[in-house]
């Protein structure tokens, strides 16, 4: 199916790349050209639409200064009430 | 070190430029070819000019039918550029020009356009054995009748990969690059 391209159907790939990216005040045309990639793939990664292979994934958490197990997860993500007690 | 990266340069084998795949990937001008709707009227569009050019044949007129089948076969050609630009050249551009999600794309739009090109293979030829010289209808088509069948052939395998994509692909969102 092209509009959900994940490398897994069975197993989604979570991530938090629009909240860090915006942490750091990048557009995702800004970061799509620090990977190497097309804006509209880093919007596709945002909405989790598709999965990146291991290598984009390195890149972008190299870009967000981040690990890429802070940034990817096969879990959801806890939302900011989760994580406040 | 890289070697210079000439903008003009032509894939022959994709038959398309640098220049116009990286234009048309960067491309944020709106257009109705951006909606998923539209890009599908395109594809039915293109389909049914195919399909009427594969029967222009049986246009027994030889005036009519030649100048039908050459206004057919122009829209074709037309309708081919234009769906390849209604996809941003995806289904056409070499790896080097595309990231992994658009090859990704790519690759299954051409997997599906191969298979459809299988079937539609089988309906040529059995159209080819119904107007050919043996054929039971062979009486109701010009002379010449294999031309435009074999314009309509080409241009199903030229197309179908990007007519494929056009049908698939999501509507694009506004502002995404920001």
């Amino acid at each position: 199916m092209l509009h959900r391209m994940s490398r897994s159907e069975e197993v989604p790939v979570y991530n938090r790349i629009a909240q860090a990216r915006a942490a750091r005040g990048l557009s995702r045309q800004g970061l799509a050209e620090a990977v190497g990639v097309h804006y509209q793939t880093i919007g596709y990664l945002e909405r989790g639409e598709y999965s990146p292979s291991l290598s984009l994934a390195l890149r972008i958490a190299r870009v967000l200064g981040q690990d890429v197990q802070a940034l990817f997860s096969v879990e959801p993500f806890a939302t900011p009430d989760q994580e406040t007690p | 070190m890289n070697p210079p990266r000439k903008p003009r340069r032509f894939f022959w084998l994709e038959g398309v430029t640098r220049h116009e795949v990286e234009r048309s990937l960067h491309d944020t001008s709106p257009t109705r070819l951006r909606q998923q709707g539209p890009r599908r009227v395109l594809v039915l569009l293109a389909a049914l000019v195919m399909a009427a050019l594969a029967l222009s044949i049986f246009i027994t007129h030889n005036k009519v039918g030649t100048y039908t089948e050459f206004g057919l076969m122009f829209t074709s050609l037309l309708l081919y550029f234009r769906l390849r630009k209604a996809v941003r050249h995806v289904s056409d551009a070499p790896n080097e020009l595309l990231d992994e999600r658009q090859i990704a794309m790519r690759d299954a739009g051409h997997t599906v356009a191969y298979r459809l090109l299988s079937v539609l293979c089988v309906v040529y030829v059995l159209l080819i054995l119904l107007v050919g010289p043996e054929g039971r209808l062979h009486p109701h088509v010009r002379d010449g009748f294999w031309v435009p069948m074999a314009w309509s052939y080409m241009m199903c395998c030229a197309s179908l990969p990007a007519m494929v994509l056009a049908w698939r692909m999501p509507s694009e969102l506004q502002d995404e690059q920001d």
